[in-house]
């Protein structure tokens, strides 16, 4: 039920994040810092994520070698081709084969 | 339709990150129809399944979606000379893809411009249900020994990289990083959030001096 409901809050904030200038802030302008603020929302978010599910819950890094090399290969991976399907595959080949390594 | 093929690694680790989420499948799963963006539908998940604090793991969802407001700024003046049903309708379907094809018709007659944003926005809802679903399937197939969830952080950094266009976003990626590894020990994985922010903060201030 709990996990619904976060289900349901994500779903509609992320409707008004979509919504709020088409709806409501049509005919106002927007200043161009925020918008530009926002481009950096992602890149920041994101990789902060991926550090957050590399460590447990005291904070030391939780993972080693495989990961992070599978991690460098996604990322070049999405460097050079920009398609995700190659980067899932890169990074996955890689944490795969030195899995049987380490 | 490449960007909807681009779409079902992410459907299928989205699913796949539900079943090793333990929140059950079909709920997981009501994500896909109500929220409609995979990448915050894969954090809500994974942090549920890591055991972060409800609100923490809502609030990061949150802040990753915040681009769309971006989006939706961009759209805005389009928008204007649409129905208003169309006006309410239109942003629930505004995914990263979805923004890629349409801002490029943003000048289109009108009614053609809603058709087309129409017929594009039915068939990512229609792919994108089904995607999720099969990687649902596909999760307890796979022996757990394949560490199948571990497709979630590579796919983020890959997302990271292709995001990535000119100089203050690396910063903003790795000052992000930096300050997530910092404040990892923080109660509840708030370390993430605060992580998030200094990294937005450095991105902005980079983004200044790199204009002056």
């Amino acid at each position: 039920m709990t996990a619904f409901l976060a289900v349901l809050a994500v779903g509609v904030g992320t409707f008004l994040s979509r919504s709020i200038f088409i709806l409501a802030l049509a005919d106002r302008t927007i200043p161009p810092r925020v918008i530009r603020a926002l481009e950096f929302v992602g890149p920041a978010v994101l990789s902060a994520l991926v550090v957050a599910l590399m460590v447990d819950d005291s904070g030391a890094v939780a993972v080693g070698a495989p990961e992070a090399a599978a991690l460098a290969a996604g990322g070049l991976a999405g460097w050079k081709w920009r398609n995700l399907i190659y980067v899932v595959a890169a990074g996955m080949t890689v944490f795969w084969v030195m899995r049987v390594w380490f | 339709m490449p960007l909807v093929v681009a779409a079902i690694p992410f459907g299928l680790v989205v699913g796949l990150a539900i079943t090793e989420s333990g929140i059950g499948s079909f709920i997981g799963w009501t994500g896909a129809p109500i929220i409609f963006a995979g990448a915050a539908h894969l954090t809500l998940v994974t942090l549920l399944g890591t055991g972060t604090a409800v609100v923490a793991a809502v609030s990061a969802a949150l802040v990753i979606n915040a681009r769309h407001m971006m989006y939706s700024a961009a759209l805005a003046p389009t928008f204007q000379k649409q129905p208003r049903w169309f006006r309410w309708l239109g942003p629930y379907a505004l995914l990263d893809q979805m923004f890629a094809i349409v801002i490029l018709r943003k000048d289109d007659d009108p009614d053609d411009f809603r058709t087309y944003y129409l017929a594009a926005a039915a068939t990512f809802f229609t792919f994108w249900n089904i995607i999720v679903a099969l990687g649902l399937l596909i999760g307890p197939v796979v022996p757990a020994t394949w560490q199948l969830g571990f497709a979630i952080p590579v796919m983020f950094v890959g997302i990271v990289v292709m995001s990535i266009d000119r100089y203050p976003k690396v910063v903003a990626a790795i000052v992000g990083a930096a300050a997530s590894y910092l404040f990892a020990g923080l109660p509840n994985r708030a370390g993430l959030l605060v992580g998030a922010l200094v990294g937005i903060i450095a991105g902005v201030l980079a983004d200044q001096r790199s204009e002056t």
